[in-house]
């Protein structure tokens, strides 16, 4: 249709306020209320249970799972069995937890200093300012898994003391800090920046310290902000550690491979799968309950 | 009614202020006594703000001098830190800390900049906001407040640094009509009390009430001093008659 004129004639008549004049809001109701609702979850369903019941009356569906999701195999793996070269892929999942806690402060303390550098003006840091923004191109530009095995091989090759004759843990735990710090500087200052001048202004003004400002008013507040974009970036720095198996640390991706080589069945995967997402999914839930929390304060705040 | 006025509190002389090539201030002189109440009138865009707000030095003065308490500010060796503890500044948008409670707002620059134990600084600010009937809100934060509430809470975070001077930065501009008069019943008693206030207004019924000395600035020039009966009643500069003129043609005087 030319001109932009609307189409009347396809149209239902026109909404009316309290008063009878029409309006141009939709009249409030109720997404796909009736019949019309039901009938869409009822096909969206039927799609979904569809789609699986098809991949499991599939012909090669029963070996499929034999060799993927195998409940037997899945207890070998999850126990573990030193005399056939079993590794248990609970325990090794002990690294995954242990080291993206303690990567996990580092890095939140780090950020934290990098932020804020790279959020003064006086000429003094200058040159600081300048090596941390290469530093952050850098670090979230070039892939983890090559910084890992860049790092884990080259250092040790410089045979430097004390820094070349760490272990691959030290190595694996540098370079997810170094990778994590740049990324979380980032969202950092970005929450930083989301404060309004007037919050330092009043602080200042108190005799306060810029210092101080810093830390009673403005850091609390730029996290509060941030505080959904951190836990992401925690869910993934706590997947990311799975890569460290690139350096040959047996955790639980690690372990769960070595089953396999040696069970000839894959199903210890599932079991690692499994410890990640009993982990990651609660985070991820806390996460969208706070960002839903968030965008319910703000709409209060503005009304 | 004639105060007994102290000794100086803030002396500017020939202050200049530019923010590029806009000159906002060009060269005011104005003298503070202590316990004196004077009110910064004018146009939006006349300096009054700027003029408050290089007081403690939020901005920095191209030319002239400001003395508070007999301190130079322009002194290459002022720490601003210091100046400010004695100055203390009210702003249109209460500016209180979000994430802190009522309580928190008033005793934080107590307890950080003066080093007062947790529980006398407690007490003290407990006993301000008794004051101004808001002992209750203690345990709120800012958002539960209403506007006139949250600057009144503005007002006391202040008065618990007990400064010397206190700027008052159209600290009404931003409330709805009914909560102003709350806020200037606690500003009047602050005036009764002997606070040493400069505040810019466009409250002129209360300017008149309040002050002891009115100053009407236009394009950042100190036109005319004098007590507001001079002023209001009989305004020597034309400027200040069409300034006056336009304000009772609004209704607001």
């Amino acid at each position: 249709m030319s001109g932009g004129a609307p189409a009347h004639g396809a149209q239902a008549a026109p909404s009316v306020d309290e008063v009878g004049r029409p309006t141009l809001l939709r009249r409030h109701e109720p997404a796909l209320a009736g019949w019309r609702g039901v009938a869409a979850s009822t096909a969206t369903t039927l799609l979904v249970v569809g789609l699986i019941v098809w991949i499991f009356v599939s012909p090669r569906s029963a070996a499929f799972r034999q060799v993927f999701f195998n409940g037997h195999e899945m207890k070998v793996a999850i126990k573990g069995d030193q005399s056939q070269g079993i590794v248990s892929v609970v325990h090794a999942f002990w690294i995954n937890i242990w080291l993206s806690l303690v990567c996990e402060v580092i890095v939140l303390a780090l950020a934290l200093v990098v932020a804020t550098t790279r959020l003064t003006t006086g000429p003094i840091l200058r040159p600081f300012r300048g090596l941390l923004i290469v530093y952050t191109d850098f670090a979230r530009g070039v892939p983890l898994i090559l910084l890992m095995l860049w790092v884990g091989l080259g250092v040790p090759s410089l045979y430097l003391r004390p820094i070349s004759y760490q272990s691959v843990t030290v190595y694996g735990g540098f370079v997810l800090v170094f990778t994590y710090t740049a990324y979380v500087s980032e969202v950092m200052r970005a929450g930083i920046l989301a404060v309004p001048r007037a919050q330092v202004q009043a602080a200042r003004s108190l005799g306060l310290r810029s210092s101080q400002a810093m830390r009673h008013v403005i850091v609390p507040q730029a996290v509060r902000n941030v505080l959904p974009a951190l836990l992401n970036d925690f869910i993934s720095l706590q997947k990311d550690t799975a890569i460290v198996l690139t350096l040959g640390i047996i955790e639980a991706t690690n372990a769960a491979q070595i089953d396999s080589g040696a069970t000839f069945n894959y199903s210890s995967f599932a079991v690692a799968a499994g410890l990640f997402l009993i982990i990651t999914v609660p985070l991820t839930r806390l996460t969208d309950n706070l960002i839903a929390r968030d965008r319910a304060r703000r709409l209060a705040g503005a009304a | 009614m004639t105060k007994l006025l102290g000794d100086v509190v803030l002396d500017m002389r020939g202050v200049r202020k530019r923010f590029g090539k806009n000159e906002v201030l060009k060269g005011v002189d104005l003298t503070l006594q202590r316990h004196e109440v004077v009110c910064l009138i004018g146009a939006s865009g006349s300096g009054k703000s700027t003029l408050l707000r290089c007081c403690n030095m939020l901005e920095r003065i191209d030319q002239g001098s400001i003395e508070v308490l007999g301190t130079e500010l322009a002194s290459p060796r002022i720490n601003e830190d210091l100046v400010r503890r004695h100055i203390g500044i009210v702003f249109q948008s209460f500016n209180l800390f979000p994430h802190l409670s009522v309580l928190k707002n008033v005793t934080l620059a107590p307890r950080r900049v003066l080093r007062t134990p947790k529980g006398h600084a407690e007490r003290a600010a407990r006993e301000l906001l008794g004051r101004i009937g808001l002992a209750e809100k203690a345990g709120d934060y800012p958002d539960r407040l209403s506007g006139g509430q949250q600057q009144r809470v503005a007002i006391v975070r202040c008065l618990a640094m007990d400064p010397s001077l206190l700027l008052l930065d159209e600290i009404t501009s931003a409330l709805d009509p009914e909560l102003v008069a709350e806020v200037l019943a606690l500003v009047g008693e602050l005036a009764d009390r002997g606070m040493t206030m400069l505040l810019a207004t466009h409250e002129m019924g209360f300017a008149k009430e309040v002050a002891d000395k009115i100053c009407f600035l236009e394009d950042g020039v100190l036109v005319e001093t004098g007590t507001p009966e001079q002023i209001f009643s009989a305004p020597t500069q034309p400027a200040t008659q069409r300034f006056l003129q336009r304000i009772i043609d609004a209704g607001r005087l």
